[in-house]
């Protein structure tokens, strides 16, 4: 069928075009379709392709080649009866308006689907894919963290936590259909994926019958194979997955009040002794508040140290954190985030012209309650020995694994890329980010003072 | 109809010209070596990538070297481009056009940091 569509789409070229390159195109098709399998390589394939038409099409119609002298009978492509143009001269405008017409609809169609497909897995509202948050947030479900690849429908009765045999079976057999698709080591992929085989040919699950022991022991056998503490087997008792933590906020009111509350930037202030203090509870979409975010480095900017409150931080958004981070470097630094492949945009955008701040010490207030993203930007400081971190070890949560739904109590978290981790072997991931200087919480902001006022050198 | 030229060269013809250096390719074979090289910044689609093999071809810059068996599938023929001398002349003097440019960018100091 999509060949097909396709092949309706290769009916648009000029006839030249398709004579010599139809079947290689539709050949190329066909390879992208067998080596692209799955929903998601799917539907970036059909947008490449979409793309693709839309940008070639005009291009080939503007660039036509003189027909040739002697013109062959083209061939047929897919048993596609097809219109050839035998003089080889242009189409008329109004052919091209119709192709035109005709990609902008199918890419609208494509996009409706894919909406309503993706809205059908979860009711939550869209998140922006490349958050991190709360586990609210996380729970409420964002278009890259909730995808169903059991194909099952989801719902069905946890009675009491027991599972079936039947139940158990399908979840490992999900378990290990998710792992060889979406961990990005294919051959540990497979070897967990054994593992997990052989344990259940064992008989070694015949005895868990609850769900969160269940979810935990398949945990702890992929850890075995490969200690990955991103990658996780989660249970959730009801549907949609509850909180599992005990705060109140959502992203959905993150999203929207976070403009009105001026990005959540709460505090920017100079306290006595020039000192920069900022506490923000969340890292905004920089796409919203990259002014904002300027507008308080800027009003802290000749502060002769500097403190960022990160004890109510919920985390966010990586490319805010990444955005802020660049203010206290002189060059670009590699910024680590675990979610994401190295590329050129793993380095800080250091130094930000007019920052005065690259050569100032940094101090970052930290609590049990600072979370994800907040932890990021806590350790990529930290790491880089930038800042001192003072109060408590916190949460524990990298999120660095994509989550995928496999119904309405089980999920997986794997990550899909490979980050690399310069400064250790592991990150923050279930053990919290170590302040350097351990404090209450309610004492944290005046050990960090004290710090500060000892160790800024007052500017003249 | 205005026909295409290759000055400048477009930046899907130079990757197509630097995807062909090491080896003969067909057209999948190109697109997938493309993706690797730019870290799969550019996916050529069929339209662009035989738009642009056939102008290629037209400025003798690549030209077929008969169709074969795909090496990995066994199961197609299929048609197969090697560089001609002129294409790897033009490839080497975009390269090191971009070579230029990037001293350039250096000696100006907008580019720091070990990514360069």
């Amino acid at each position: 069928m999509s060949e097909k569509l396709y092949a309706f789409f290769l009916r648009l070229y000029p006839a030249r075009f398709r004579e010599e390159y139809g079947e290689e195109a539709l050949q190329l098709f066909r390879d992208r379709s067998r080596d692209e399998k799955g929903f998601l390589p799917r539907l970036h394939l059909w947008f490449d392709l979409l793309f693709d038409v839309t940008i070639s099409l005009p291009n080939e119609y503007f660039h036509l080649p003189a027909p040739r002298t002697v013109t062959s009978v083209p061939r047929r492509l897919n048993g596609i009866p097809t219109f050839h143009v035998l003089q080889g001269q242009p189409v008329r405008p109004g052919a091209l308006l119709s192709g035109g017409v005709l990609s902008f609809l199918a890419l609208s169609t494509c996009w409706l689907s894919l909406n309503s497909s993706i809205g059908s897995y979860h009711s939550a509202s869209a998140q922006p894919t490349s958050s991190w948050t709360s586990p609210e947030s996380a729970s409420a479900g964002s278009s890259d963290t909730y995808a169903n690849d059991s194909g099952s429908t989801g719902r069905y009765a946890l009675r009491d936590n027991q599972l079936s045999t039947a139940e158990r079976k399908r979840l490992v057999a999900a378990a290990i259909s998710n792992l060889k698709s979406h961990y990005y080591d294919r051959a540990a992929a497979q070897k967990m994926a054994d593992a997990l085989a052989a344990h259940e040919k064992g008989g070694d699950y015949d005895s868990v019958l609850d769900g969160p022991a269940f979810a935990l022991r398949l945990t702890q056998q992929m850890r075995e194979v490969v200690p990955d503490r991103h990658l996780t087997f989660d249970y959730f008792q009801d549907s949609p997955p509850p909180p599992p933590g005990r705060y109140s906020t959502v992203l959905d009111q993150d999203l929207h009040t976070a403009k009105q509350q001026n990005c959540t930037f709460e505090k920017v202030e100079l306290l006595p002794r020039n000192i920069g203090y900022l506490k923000f509870n969340f890292f905004s979409d920089p796409e919203d508040c990259r002014v904002a975010a300027m507008a308080a480095m800027t009003y802290i900017n000749h502060a002769d140290a500097v403190i960022f409150d990160l004890r109510d931080n919920r985390g966010g958004y990586p490319a805010m954190a990444q955005f802020i981070g660049s203010y206290l470097f002189d060059h670009p630094e590699y910024w680590y985030n675990p979610r994401e492949a190295t590329t050129e945009r793993s380095w800080t955008q250091s130094p930000v012209a007019g920052s005065n701040l690259a050569d100032k010490p940094v101090f970052v207030l930290v609590s049990s309650r600072t979370f994800s993203g907040a932890e990021q930007f806590a350790y990529d400081l930290k790491m880089l020995k930038r800042a001192t971190l003072v109060g408590e070890t916190t949460a524990g949560a990298a999120h660095a694994g994509v989550f995928h739904r496999i119904d309405d109590h089980f999920g997986m978290a794997i990550p899909e890329v490979k980050a690399i981790n310069p400064y250790s072997s592991t990150d923050w991931a279930e053990v919290g980010v170590e302040p350097d200087v351990k404090a209450s919480d309610a004492t944290a902001i005046d050990v960090a003072l004290k710090l500060a006022r000892l160790r800024s050198t007052p500017s003249k | 109809m205005p026909k295409r030229t290759l000055d400048p060269l477009p930046s899907a013809a130079f990757q197509i010209l630097l995807a062909l250096v090491d080896e003969n390719l067909h057209g999948y074979g190109i697109m997938r070596q493309v993706a690797l090289q730019t870290e799969n910044r550019m996916r050529l689609g069929p339209g662009t990538l035989y738009s642009s093999i056939r102008v290629l071809l037209e400025n003798g810059l690549i030209e077929e070297s008969g169709a074969r068996e795909d090496t990995d599938t066994g199961d197609e023929r299929r048609r197969y481009y090697r560089l001609t001398s002129s294409g790897l002349k033009l490839a080497r003097s975009e390269a090191e056009r971009l070579a230029g440019l990037l001293r350039v960018a250096r000696a100006k100091k907008i580019l720091r940091g070990r990514y360069v």
